[in-house]
């Protein structure tokens, strides 16, 4: 039995859905959909806006190794 | 104090504007109060679906800027009087709709209304989020197919972040409709099982549509597929009206290709 299946085309529905799973596990681990994330971003920019000028925040996901990490850009107003 | 269901999907022509005018079209039929409302700013379509394109005098944005009541921009269906319609506008672009505005407009339907159904736009633009904002469910839209798959689960995500009732701790409603299920190649092991879509996206399921030819010949007449009651697309559409209306209707299971009495006793052999 085994060496039937072995030798069997795998069918199409069954390699689309191996390819979604994958792709669809990494699209959520590098999205930053947080319901809270515009409330941050708000928060941020007023706490700098204390000492200086923003123009805008650019907030991304990292990884690095084992560790995530958010990287916060505050573009600055000249 | 009705019912707001937004009907999004993450890659466009999945069929997204088919399913309100079909879902919109078979809650009124269910004795239910319903407006459906196209969010797709530019893009106007549903009007065509309903076969009430040339009734449009004003639409969306014009009631949102005080040009016009929205009793004015309300349009009743010819096929049945529950069911209402305001269109989009064709002309401004997408930038044009306020979160502030829309609320208004939303909570003002609401009250009028047992069921708002608002047609978003594809994608994941400004004019999706808006829909999503103020919406108590959400019908996501997908085919069969990778792309569409993978574009509904973005979306979903973005719901699950920006959806109001989130950001005040609840819960938003999410169910999906696989639309366009062609049961010989599910059979053959060529298009994704219904199942295999639901263990992916993780969602609930409120219905599966078969590719059915019928829904483009009731579009080329502007009568919803629903009021077809011989096509297999209209009979789908009306079990999921039934479903949102509160009603217990069984799953049909329409992966399986009719083929005769035969072979279908002898798949439950198998």
């Amino acid at each position: 039995m085994f060496i039937f299946n072995f030798f069997k085309k795998k069918k199409s529905a069954d390699i689309a859905k191996d390819r979604l799973t994958i792709a669809i596990m990494s699209d959520r681990k590098n999205s930053i959909n947080y319901p809270f994330m515009d409330e941050m971003k708000e928060e941020i920019i007023n706490v700098v806006k204390k000492y200086m000028g923003v123009k805008g925040i650019e907030i991304k996901k990292d990884f690095d190794g084992d560790f995530e990490a958010l990287s916060i850009d505050v573009l600055l107003d000249k | 104090m009705g019912i707001v269901i937004a009907v999004i999907s993450g890659k466009g022509g999945v069929g997204k504007t088919t399913a309100t005018a079909n879902i919109g079209l078979g809650i009124a039929l269910n004795d239910k109060k319903c407006v459906v409302v196209d969010f797709d700013i530019g893009q106007r379509n549903l009007d065509m679906i309903l076969g009430l394109e040339n009734r449009v005098v004003y639409d969306m944005v014009q009631v949102m800027d005080g040009e016009a009541s929205v009793k004015q921009a309300l349009i009743k269906s010819k096929a049945s009087e529950n069911l209402f319609f305001l269109a989009a506008s064709q002309s401004k672009d997408k930038s044009v709709l306020k979160s502030s505005k829309v609320e208004e407009l939303v909570l003002k339907l609401k009250e009028d209304f047992d069921f708002v159904i608002l047609d978003s736009p594809a994608g994941i633009e400004s004019g999706f989020e808006h829909t999503i904002e103020f919406a108590d469910a959400a019908i996501i839209v997908v085919n069969p197919e990778v792309s569409s798959i993978r574009d509904a689960d973005r979306a979903i995500g973005i719901l699950d972040s920006k959806s109001n009732r989130v950001k005040r701790g609840e819960d938003v409603a999410k169910y999906l409709i696989i639309n366009r299920i062609v049961a010989e190649m599910v059979e053959s092991g060529e298009m994704l099982k219904s199942e295999d879509i639901l263990d992916i996206l993780d969602i609930k399921l409120i219905g599966k549509i078969p590719e059915d030819r019928g829904v483009i010949d009731a579009s080329n007449q502007g009568k919803p597929v629903v009021l077809d009651k011989k096509s297999k697309a209209g009979q789908a559409y009306n079990r999921i009206a039934g479903r949102l209306c509160g009603k217990k209707i069984d799953m049909e299971d329409i992966e399986i290709p009719d083929s005769g009495l035969f072979k279908k006793i002898s798949r439950i052999f198998r």
